[in-house]
């Protein structure tokens, strides 16, 4: 304990040559994720879909793409071949060098489809995310901060919310507002942001007894001055690990949702379609569809669960 | 080590122990050695990072997974405890050597009832049958004068108060009569009525078992009451060894100077003396000096310190300094270095004013709480309060400083939160300077939130550990607008310096600060704004005892500057005397006692001044006090005793004509003993003056 409280200070060189503290706050972000083995290897896994997904062709890179209609043929890049583009005559092919991982039953290459569904999945699941934690972390930081008939009215009406189990919870969303991407975000965030309330809420219950809140208020300060730049910046840490973990979840949730046929509509790639669109051929002796989109997303949710543990377990041991 | 007694029960030689740790091996305790003998008590003592309890620890081999002893021998009762499997240390612990740690609380068991836990010990070690194990639980119970001890058998760790849970921890180390018994800083987490009683219990089984005793604190009080021997540690070393009595007559390290030096005496006041600081910090065991560890700040240094490690030496009968130059410092011919002696010549003439800044006339705080009933619950059941102020009037002079004491759940945070209007007053009316101040803090106006501001207890929590130290001092200063702009950096670097810390600091994070620094910026912080009442939260009773005295000084040196006003608050009595110019004792949210600081430690008394003063440790061997112990508890303050708060405990009631009867259901009366000074006590005023001087110095 002693030892632990002056490793962070006790360096060689004089105090005054430190480099300023701007910087170190970044870098102590590096050394969290670089010092835990668990952190690295879901680093890779998740870093190796983020590559995929940026780079899948160059429509990230050409501005003409995003104003384009849906005439214009980006020029693929790692995906290889348009995720649309359809071989006549080699459908339900297998893993071939052509294909690296074969065909669907359209004969479209599965590995355009996973690159170009990785680019939806990676942009859906962070963004519903951020909203529910927007969403959330906003009603526990109100509920926790005030207590009383504040924090029991929200905290009621969001059990309520949890009581609904999550598939069901999506399915009646969706089926109320139809499929389409910001309707997922809108699920996801609407069944994400109760847990999120309940984190942030216990958080800001324990900061707001330290002293600093207790001086913030001395001095007369707003509430959402204490709320924001007070409370929140100390809670940030669980705060990181629970929304990868959460991002995992939506991933699994993104891809259930286009199992249902509740995803995006055709002929989108996500994975959750390639899969249920995969399961059909299973018994016809075509294994690869569903295989390659099962595994690219247990890839990541594992990836995004190693982040999470590995970032826990480092940020523990600072304490 | 001494002569070759064979009576020593424990003998540790050159004992090394260190710690795995990212950046490499760290030696946390290095080439320590004493020995303790049967029935003796040697006391440990040293600031926090000493390395005290690990020596305790590593004494039993308890030392973690990335710990080690990496050199020296441990011999118990002649047989040596290195390279024992985990089995038979296993069966030496709770057996022939027992411990004792810090909090009561988390060394028992919450899921196991008292008697569970004492009887495992028995059946455990000794195989004892459940009959006999309760029996001998019980008596142990009687003999560490736990009242009521079949009951207590039965109850749960949560249903009986600190003090008696540290009893039974102390009772379940005795149970099995162990040679050794080490206890970690026991009284540390209980109040100074408690530790009294506590400290007392500890010398009586000494005497009655026999038993060796390594006791652990930071408390030179403490220490100075229950030990024979001292040793005390400086960043893993032992720096000197020697009785009692020759470490507080005749010190011969400069760093056991040092901390004797830094104590205000019982009795000391800021008027007639100074507190003198020890430089610097502990060197962290990472990044240890050359030569001797204590040269970077002491103040006989001279270059052979520097170059090389002095090895302990036996200048006197069992007197052992690991100091190369212990025969020719005499504390006595010290005098400050010039840089360390205080700017403030304490004037008690010019300071305070007669122009009352703050004026508290029967402000009552009190929380609700609900009963534990059903209907309670939908908000339906009756309603029970927690009275924690309860009535409480002064009035504090400009310039001038109020000590509050009493216990904890004395009311005494409550007190002043509710004047900087963190809760809400319940009754009563507080003004300052003429303007009211019995709304919360959010419905102030800024300029008075201005001229109030706070100094917190908890180093660790006083700073927001996400912002630099130069945002946070810089905070108020853009919020009350003190300065433009573009001069705020300057004078957040004008405050750094005005605590003592150089403006690299500006960009520090809370992390990289130590206790003491840390307080020093909340001080700045709390400074900021010019403030004209400053309410201090027990800012100290965190700190070593270097590190209180440079606060303290601190402190004292900005009030002087700037004429402010404080409210003190603290438990340490010597501290409070030697701090304040008028005390407010508290009781159960109510004054016992309230007047000018030399009165209030002077006949007359109020019995619960009297009690606190018989108890508080005084670090000096020759000092006695009057043996005055309370009984009980302090009750609850949802339902406080009827007539007098204290009639439950007051060891004085009998001096009343029928045994106190009016006590139980009259309010006392104040009687007032001149020049402000006011006691709350049925007993009249010259029988109060009758009652003897508590702290009697020797000659």
């Amino acid at each position: 304990m002693v030892v632990s409280e002056n490793t962070a200070v006790s360096t060689v060189q004089a105090p005054t040559e430190q480099t300023p503290e701007r910087n170190s706050a970044f870098r102590d972000g590096l050394n969290i994720l670089l010092g835990s083995k668990v952190a690295v290897v879901g680093l890779c896994l998740v870093g190796f879909w983020l590559i995929v997904a940026v780079f899948a062709d160059n429509c990230l890179f050409t501005p003409t793409c995003w104003f384009a209609g849906d005439d214009y043929e980006p020029t693929p890049w790692l995906a290889r071949y348009s995720p649309y583009k359809q071989f006549s005559g080699e459908n339900l092919a297998g893993p071939s060098a052509k294909h690296w991982l074969g065909t669907d039953k359209l004969g479209r290459d599965l590995w355009a489809r996973l690159a170009q569904g990785s680019r939806i999945i990676l942009t859906v699941a962070p963004l519903a995310t951020l909203i529910a934690l927007i969403i959330g972390g906003g009603m526990g930081l109100v509920a926790g901060y005030y207590g009383g008939m504040i924090d029991e009215v929200t905290m009621r009406v969001l059990d309520g919310v949890m009581a609904f189990p999550h598939i069901l919870l999506y399915m009646v969303i969706i089926a109320a507002v139809g499929p389409s991407a910001t309707n997922i975000v809108l699920a996801i965030t609407i069944a994400g942001a109760p847990g999120i309330a309940r984190l942030v809420r216990s958080l800001t219950l324990d900061i707001k007894t330290r002293d600093y809140v207790a001086a913030a208020q001395t001095r007369g300060e707003h509430p959402a001055y204490i709320m924001l730049m007070e409370i929140l910046p100390n809670a940030r840490g669980p705060i990181i690990i629970d929304a990868m973990l959460r991002i995992g979840y939506s991933v699994f949730a993104i891809g259930t949702l286009g199992y249902l046929g509740l995803g995006l509509p055709p002929p989108s790639p996500d994975w959750g379609s390639i899969v249920s669109s995969g399961r059909r051929l299973i018994m016809m002796g075509h294994i690869w569809d569903s295989l390659w989109a099962c595994l690219a997303i247990a890839m990541l949710v594992v990836g995004l669960n190693l982040l999470a543990d590995g970032i826990a377990e480092e940020t523990q041991r600072y304490r | 080590m001494q002569n070759n007694h064979s009576d020593f029960v424990v003998e540790v030689e050159n004992l090394g122990i260190s710690y795995e740790t990212r950046k490499g091996l760290v030696d946390a305790v290095r080439d320590v050695s004493f020995a303790i003998a049967k029935g003796e008590t040697l006391g440990l003592v040293g600031e926090s990072g000493c390395g005290k309890s690990t020596t305790a620890y590593g004494l039993i081999r308890y030392l973690g997974k990335n710990g080690r002893i990496s050199g020296g021998e441990i011999r118990f009762q002649g047989t040596s405890l290195i390279g024992r499997t985990a089995k038979e240390l296993r069966s030496l612990r709770g057996d022939r050597i027992a411990m004792v740690y810090q909090d009561p609380m988390s060394s028992l068991n919450p899921a196991l009832s008292i008697a569970d836990q004492m009887e495992e010990v028995l059946t455990v070690h000794r195989d004892m049958d459940p009959d006999e194990a309760r029996q001998r639980c019980v008596a142990m119970l009687e003999r560490v004068y736990m009242p009521d001890p079949e009951s207590v058998l039965e109850r749960y760790p949560h249903q009986i108060s600190g003090g008696q849970q540290q009893r039974v921890v102390i009772g379940m180390a005795m149970l099995n009569d162990p040679a050794l018994l080490i206890m970690d800083e026991p009284t540390t987490a209980l109040d100074v009525t408690v530790e009294a009683a506590v400290l007392d219990l500890v010398a009586d089984l000494r005497k009655d078992y026999d038993t060796a005793i390594l006791f652990i604190t930071h408390n030179l009080g403490v220490i100075a009451r229950v030990s024979d021997r001292i040793g005390v540690m400086y960043a893993g070393e032992l720096v000197e060894l020697a009785s009692v009595g020759e470490i507080f007559r005749a010190p011969k390290h400069p760093y056991t100077q040092g901390l004797i030096r830094c104590l205000p005496k019982l009795g000391r006041t800021k008027s007639s003396s100074v507190l003198h600081p020890i430089p610097g910090r502990v060197p962290s065991p990472a990044a240890l000096p050359t030569g001797c560890l204590f040269a970077p700040r002491c103040d006989y240094t001279i270059e052979t310190c520097n170059a090389e490690a002095p090895q302990p030496r036996e200048i006197e009968a069992l007197h052992l300094v690991r100091c190369i130059r212990s025969e020719e410092i005499d504390p006595k011919k010290w005098t400050p270095p010039s840089d360390l002696a205080p700017a403030v010549a304490m004037d008690t003439d010019t300071a305070p004013v007669d122009e009352p800044v703050l004026e508290v006339d029967q402000v009552k705080t009190y929380y609700e709480q609900g009963s534990a009933s059903l209907l309670s619950l939908i908000g339906m059941g009756q309603k029970e309060y927690v009275q924690a102020v309860d009535g409480i009037s002064f009035k504090i002079n400009k310039g001038s400083t109020l000590g509050v004491v009493g216990e904890s759940g004395c009311g005494k945070s409550t007190l002043i939160k509710t004047l900087i209007g963190l809760e809400e007053l319940t009754d009563g009316k507080a003004s300052f300077l003429g303007f009211d101040i019995n709304e919360k803090v959010r419905h102030r106006d800024i300029a008075l939130i201005r001229e109030l501001q706070m100094v917190f207890q908890n180093p660790d929590s006083t700073l927001n550990p996400s912002y630099s130290i130069g945002k946070q001092i810089g905070r108020p200063l853009r919020r009350f607008k003190i300065v433009p702009r573009d001069q705020a950096r300057a004078e957040v670097i004008r405050l750094l310096r005005a605590v003592k810390l150089d403006e690299h600091y500006y960009d520090r994070l809370p992390r990289q600060l130590s206790g003491g620094e840390k307080q020093r910026v909340g001080i700045a912080r709390a400074f900021a704004g010019r403030p004209d009442l400053v309410l201090c939260d027990e800012p100290v009773s965190a700190l070593d005892v270097s590190v209180q005295a440079a606060v303290l000084n601190l402190l004292l040196e900005i009030q002087a500057e700037h004429q402010t006003t404080m409210v003190f608050i603290a438990h340490d009595l010597s501290v409070v005397r030697f701090f304040s110019d008028y005390v407010a004792v508290m009781y159960l949210g109510k004054i016992a006692e309230y007047g000018k600081a030399d009165d209030i430690y002077a006949p007359p008394y109020h019995p619960y001044t009297e009690s606190l003063l018989a108890s508080v440790p005084i670090p000096d061997p020759d000092v006695t006090q009057i043996p005055i112990r309370l009984d009980g508890n302090v009750p609850s303050p949802l339902n406080p005793p009827t007539g007098c708060p204290f009639h439950t405990r007051c060891p004085r009631r009998s001096l009343l004509p029928d045994g106190g009867l009016v006590c139980e259901t009259d309010a006392p009366p104040w009687r007032e003993a001149g020049n402000g000074h006011r006691i709350s006590c049925h007993i009249p005023l010259d029988q109060l003056s009758e009652l003897e001087h508590v702290v009697h110095a020797a000659t």
